[in-house]
C-alpha cells in the first residue's frame, strides 16, 4: 500500500509521474536489478559476451571511423534479436519489458562509440517507425531495421536550431501532382547519419505543420555531409543530411502532419531514460577500471588502492553508481507496471502507450540527468587515479573521459532537462493531477512547528528520515517559488535549475535506499554492511547537495524573514547524522580493491 | 537419436574465494554462477549433432540446488529440447562416482546413444564423471575430445593429448564423449531463443531417489596454501641500498648477529 510522505493512504499503487514528490514508497513497490528473472540475466549475458568479444577488441579502429565494423556489428546484434526488443511481434519482434531492454542497453554501452550507433539506431531510429507508423509502413521498413539489415537515424537538430528544435527551418512542400513532398533544408549532427539506409526527418510542411517523414537513403535529393571531428565517440558516425529537393512520397508521412512535435519529444522520453542505462553501464566499467589501477600502481612502496584519498574516491563512485542503477531499473519498473496495463491489441495501443511514458517524462529527464552526471564524475576520478597515465591514451582511462562528454548534451541537454522536470511537474499540479499546492501548505506548516520525531535504531530509519525531510524542503521551496512568481516561473531559470538539483536528488535517494532496504533482508551479513554504506555514503552526499540547491533556491525566492525562516528549514530538513561515513567509505573501498569489481 | 548432455553449474572463477566454515569447500555466499566452461562446448556440440540429425531429441541434464536452474536455461536456449534438473543441495559435497551414479541411474533405461559432458569441472576439477558415468552403463568412453564428427552411425574424434599430441578415435554409439576446451565456438543464446526457451520443459526431481552407491572419500581440509614471504626488492643508489640491506639483515635475520 502506498502512502503520502506523511502516511496517508493513496489510492493507486501505481505511482503518477512525479508522485514520488510526494508520495511514500514501500520497498516492495519497486523493482531492483536484483528481480531480474533467468531470462532477463541471459539477455544481459548474452549482449556482454557479444560486446566483449566482438565489438571490443575493435574499438581503436571503429574510433579511427572504420564504420564496416560497426554496421557489421550491427547486423550481428540483429542476429541475435538485439535490435528487435520494442519491436511488436507481428513484425517479428520481442516486444520485452523496459527492464530487459535497458539491461540490454548498460551492457552494450561498454562498447564505447559502436554503443552510440546502437542507442541510435533502437532508440530515437527505430521507435517513431513503431510508435507511429502505419502497417504497410512496418511492413516496408520494420523487418528491415530489426534485423540491422538498415541502419535508422534521426534528424531533427538543424545548424540554427538545436534545444529549439520545434524552429527547424526544413521545409516540405506538396508536388503539383500530390503524390510526393518536396524537402529542403539541412540537418545537423545525425548519428549514423554516414551509413543509414532509413531516415526519420522532421520537416514543417508550408513552413507550419511540422511534420516527421521516413525518407530513404535512396530517395532523389537527400545528401549525407562530411563526418564532423569530434571530441569523444570519434567511431561514431556524425554528419549533416541535406534535403535538396528531396522527393518523399506521400505515404511516407509519419503519423499525422503537424503532429510531428508528438513524435519528436515521446521518442525523447525514452531515449534519455535509456540513455541512462546506459551511462550506467559505462560507469561501472570506468569505475572497475579505476579500481584495477589503483590495486597495481605503487607510489611510496605502497599500492596507491591503500591510501585515503584513493579509496574515498572508490567509495563516493561506488556509492553514486548504486544509485545510478537503482534509479534506472525503478523507473524500467514503474514504467513495465504502467504499460502493463495497457490492453495489447486495441487499435490504439501505442497512444496509450505514449501516454503511459509521457506520465514518467519527468523521471525520464531525471534518469537522463543524473547517471549522466555521474558518469562524468566517475570518469574524471577514474582519470585522476591513474595520474599522468590518465592523460594518455595508452590506457582506456583517455577514452572514457572523452567519450563521456557527450551525454550531457545531446537527448536535450542537461539544462533543458533540468527545466523541463520541475516544469512538468509543476504543470501537472496546475492541471490537477498532483496535489502539490494542498502538500506544500502542509509541508509550510511543517516548517513552522518544531520536531521531535526520534530516529529508530533500524536499519534506513536515518536515511529514511532524511528522504521524508528532503521532499518536505522541495515542496517548500517549489512552493515558494510559486506563490511568488506564479505562472511566470518559467522564466526564472536559476530557480528551476535548483528545484531540479532537489528533485532528482529525492528521486536518486529513494530509489537506492528502497532497492537497499528491499534485498536487505536476503543476502549474506557482509552484503547487508555493504549495502548499508553505500546508503549512508550516498546519502550524505544527497543531503549535501539538496542543501545546497535549496540554500541557493531560498535567497533566489525570498528576503527578509521568510528567507531566515526557510533556510533554518534548510538546515533542519537536510540534517543526517552519517555517523560512521569513514567506517562506511574505507569499507566500499575496500570491498572494491579486494573483488575488483563494482560491488553490487 | 537420443541425445543427453551433463552440465555443471560453478561460481563465476574470477570471484574471490573463502573456505567454508566446516573447512571442506568455498563459501558459495556472495558467489556469481556460470555454467563451467568445458560444458558449455559440451552443449555446443550436442546441438550441433541434434541439428545434424533433423530429428534428434536433446535433454541436457544437470544435478544441484535450484539455482542451477538458472544454468540450464542457458543451455535450453542454446538449443537443448527438455531439462532434467536433479535436485540435491549437498551435490558439492558429492564426489565424483555419487555424481556418475546418480546420471547413470537417470538415462539407465532411457537409451540414449550419445552423452556429452565437459572434460572436468573448474571448481572441483575431477576429470572422473563423464568416464565413470561410461563405466557404469557400459557405455564407450572417449575423453578430452576436441573434434568430432557423426557419420553413418559413428563416431569419430580427435582426442587431445599430454603434450599437445593428438590422436584420431573411432568409436560405435552408444557412447560417452568428455569436452576438452576448443571443441567447436560455443553460440550466444539469442534473444528470441531465450523467449522461447521460457517454454520448454525442465522438470525438477530428487537426485537422492537416483543414489545408488555410498561414498567413499571425504574431504577432510580445504585450505589455500601458505603464503610465502614475499621478495622483496630495493631500488635507488647502491649506497643506500647496502645500507639498507644490511639494516634488513639485522632487523630480520640472525645474520650479522
Ligand atoms: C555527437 C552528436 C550526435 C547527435 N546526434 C543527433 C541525432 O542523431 N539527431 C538529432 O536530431 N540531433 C543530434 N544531435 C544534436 C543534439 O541533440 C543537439 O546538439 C542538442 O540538442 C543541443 O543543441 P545545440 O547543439 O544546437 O545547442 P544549443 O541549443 O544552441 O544550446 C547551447 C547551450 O545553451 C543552452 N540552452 C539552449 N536553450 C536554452 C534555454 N531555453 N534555456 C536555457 N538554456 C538553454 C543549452 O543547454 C546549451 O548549454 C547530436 C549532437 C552531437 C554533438
Amino acid at each position: 500500500m502506498t502512502t503520502n510522505y506523511l502516511g496517508e493512504k493513496m489510492a493507486d499503487t501505481i505511482l503518477k509521474g512525479g508522485e514520488y514528490l510526494i508520495a511514500d514508497l514501500a520497498c516492495e513497490d519497486i523493482f531492483t536489478p536484483e528481480d531480474f528473472t533467468d531470462e532477463q540475466k541471459q539477455m544481459g549475458e548474452t549482449t556482454e559476451q557479444f560486446i566483449v568479444n566482438e565489438i571490443m577488441p575493435h574499438i581503436d579502429e571503429i574510433d579511427k571511423q572504420n564504420f564496416d565494423i560497426v554496421v557489421d556489428g550491427m547486423q550481428k546484434c540483429g542476429e541475435l534479436g538485439l535490435l528487435m526488443m520494442d519491436s511488436p511481434e507481428e513484425y517479428g519482434g520481442l516486444e520485452l519489458d523496459k527492464a530487459s531492454s535497458m539491461l540490454v542497453s548498460e551492457k552494450v554501452s561498454m562498447g564505447g562509440s559502436f554503443s552510440v550507433a546502437y542507442a541510435a539506431h533502437t532508440g530515437i531510429g527505430t521507435l517513431p517507425l513503431i510508435y507511429y507508423g502505419t502497417p504497410e509502413q512496418k511492413e516496408k521498413y520494420l523487418e528491415k531495421i530489426t534485423s540491422g539489415e538498415w541502419i535508422a537515424a534521426y534528424c531533427l537538430t538543424e545548424p540554427g536550431s538545436g534545444s529549439d528544435a520545434l524552429g527547424a527551418q526544413a521545409s516540405a512542400v506538396l508536388s503539383e501532382d500530390g503524390k510526393h513532398y518536396i524537402l529542403n533544408g539541412t540537418k545537423q549532427y545525425i548519428t549514423n547519419g554516414g551509413f543509414a539506409q532509413l531516415y526519420t526527418v522532421f520537416a514543417k510542411i508550408d513552413k507550419e505543420h511540422f511534420t516527421a517523414f521516413l525518407v530513404e537513403k535512396s530517395f532523389e535529393g537527400l545528401v549525407v555531409g562530411a563526418e564532423e571531428k569530434k571530441l569523444g565517440i570519434k567511431g561514431s558516425s556524425t554528419t549533416q543530411i541535406i534535403l535538396d529537393n528531396c522527393k518523399v512520397p506521400v505515404e511516407n508521412v509519419l503519423g499525422e502532419i503537424g503532429k510531428g512535435h508528438k513524435i519528436a519529444f515521446n521518442v525523447l522520453n525514452v531515449g534519455r531514460f535509456k540513455l541512462g542505462a546506459g551511462v550506467t553501464g559505462a560507469s561501472k566499467m570506468a569505475l572497475v577500471e579505476g579500481i584495477k589501477y589503483a590495486n597495481e600502481r605503487k607510489q611510496f612502496k605502497t599500492p596507491i588502492a591503500k591510501f585515503g584519498a584513493i579509496k574515498e574516491k572508490i567509495a563516493d563512485l561506488t556509492a553514486k553508481i548504486f544509485a545510478s542503477e537503482s534509479l534506472v531499473y525503478r523507473l524500467a519498473g514503474d514504467l513495465d507496471n504502467k504499460l502493463a496495463t495497457i490492453e495489447k491489441g486495441i487499435d490504439n495501443y501505442y497512444e496509450e502507450y505514449q501516454k503511459g511514458i509521457e506520465e514518467y517524462a519527468p523521471e525520464c529527464g531525471i534518469s537522463k540527468v543524473f547517471c549522466s552526471e555521474v558518469l562524468a564524475k566517475t570518469v574524471d576520478e577514474v582519470v585522476q587515479i591513474h595520474g599522468g597515465y590518465g592523460f594518455c591514451s595508452e590506457y582506456p582511462a583517455e577514452r572514457y573521459y572523452r567519450d563521456e562528454r557527450i551525454n550531457r548534451i545531446f537527448e536535450g541537454t542537461n539544462e533543458i532537462n533540468r527545466l523541463l522536470i520541475p516544469g512538468m511537474i509543476l504543470r501537472k499540479s496546475m492541471k490537477g493531477e498532483l496535489p502539490l499546492q494542498a502538500e506544500a501548505m502542509k509541508a509550510f506548516e511543517a516548517l513552522m512547528t518544531p520536531s521531535f520525531e526520534e530516529i529508530e535504531d533500524v536499519p534506513f530509519a536515518a536515511e529514511k528520515a532524511l528522504l521524508k525531510n528532503m521532499k518536505t524542503l522541495f515542496l517548500i521551496l517549489a512552493g515558494a517559488g510559486v506563490q511568488k512568481y506564479m505562472d511566470k516561473i518559467a522564466d526564472e531559470q536559476e530557480i528551476l535549475m535548483a528545484a531540479a538539483d532537489i528533485a532528482i536528488q529525492i528521486y536518486a535517494l529513494e530509489s537506492a535506499l528502497l532497492r537497499a532496504e528491499k534485498n536487505y533482508d536476503n543476502v549474506s551479513e557482509s552484503k547487508k554492511e555493504l549495502y548499508l554504506a553505500a546508503v549512508k555514503v550516498f546519502a550524505f552526499d544527497a543531503a549535501e547537495a539538496t542543501g545546497s540547491a535549496a540554500r541557493k533556491g531560498a535567497f533566489y525566492i525570498e528576503e527578509g524573514d521568510t528567507l531566515t525562516m526557510i533556510l533554518s528549514g534548510v538546515r533542519r530538513f537536510t540534517k543526517y547524522d552519517a555517523t560512521g561515513l569513514l567506517q562506511a567509505k574505507r569499507l566500499l573501498a575496500s570491498a572494491s580493491s579486494e573483488s575488483e569489481k563494482y560491488l553490487f | 537419436m537420443k541425445i543427453l548432455v551433463c552440465i555443471k553449474q560453478v561460481p563465476d572463477m574470477e570471484s574471490k574465494f573463502k573456505v567454508n566454515s566446516e573447512n571442506t569447500w568455498y563459501d558459495s555466499g556472495d558467489l556469481a554462477w556460470r555454467m563451467n566452461e568445458y560444458d558449455e562446448y559440451a552443449v555446443e556440440q550436442a546441438v550441433q549433432l541434434k541439428e545434424q540429425q533433423g530429428d534428434a531429441d536433446l535433454t541436457v541434464l544437470c544435478i544441484g540446488p535450484d539455482r542451477v536452474k538458472e544454468t540450464m536455461k542457458k543451455a535450453l536456449a542454446m538449443g537443448c529440447d527438455r531439462g532434467a534438473h536433479l535436485q540435491d543441495d549437498e551435490s558439492h559435497k558429492r564426489e565424483p562416482l555419487e555424481i556418475a551414479s546418480i546420471i547413470a541411474e537417470y538415462a539407465r533405461d532411457k537409451e540414449f546413444d550419445v552423452v556429452f559432458t565437459g572434460m572436468q569441472s573448474q571448481d572441483r576439477g575431477s576429470g572422473q564423471v563423464g568416464v565413470l558415468l561410461g563405466e557404469i552403463l557400459d557405455m564407450s568412453c572417449v575423453t578430452t575430445v576436441i573434434e568430432f564428427g557423426f557419420e553413418a552411425g559413428e563416431i569419430k574424434v580427435k582426442r587431445e593429448l599430454e603434450g599437445g599430441v593428438k590422436a584420431k578415435v573411432k568409436t560405435t554409439t552408444p557412447a560417452v564423449l568428455t569436452c576438452q576446451l576448443g571443441l567447436n565456438t560455443p553460440r550466444y543464446p539469442t534473444l528470441p531463443n531465450i523467449m522461447k526457451a521460457k517454454k520448454k520443459e525442465l522438470l525438477s526431481s530428487p537426485a537422492a531417489d537416483l543414489l545408488k552407491v555410498d561414498s567413499r572419500q571425504n574431504t577432510q581440509t580445504m585450505y589455500f596454501p601458505e603464503k610465502k614471504g614475499v621478495g622483496l626488492v630495493l631500488e635507488g643508489e647502491i649506497a643506500d641500498l647496502t645500507d639498507e640491506l644490511i639494516k634488513i639483515l639485522k632487523e630480520k635475520t640472525g645474520v650479522l648477529a
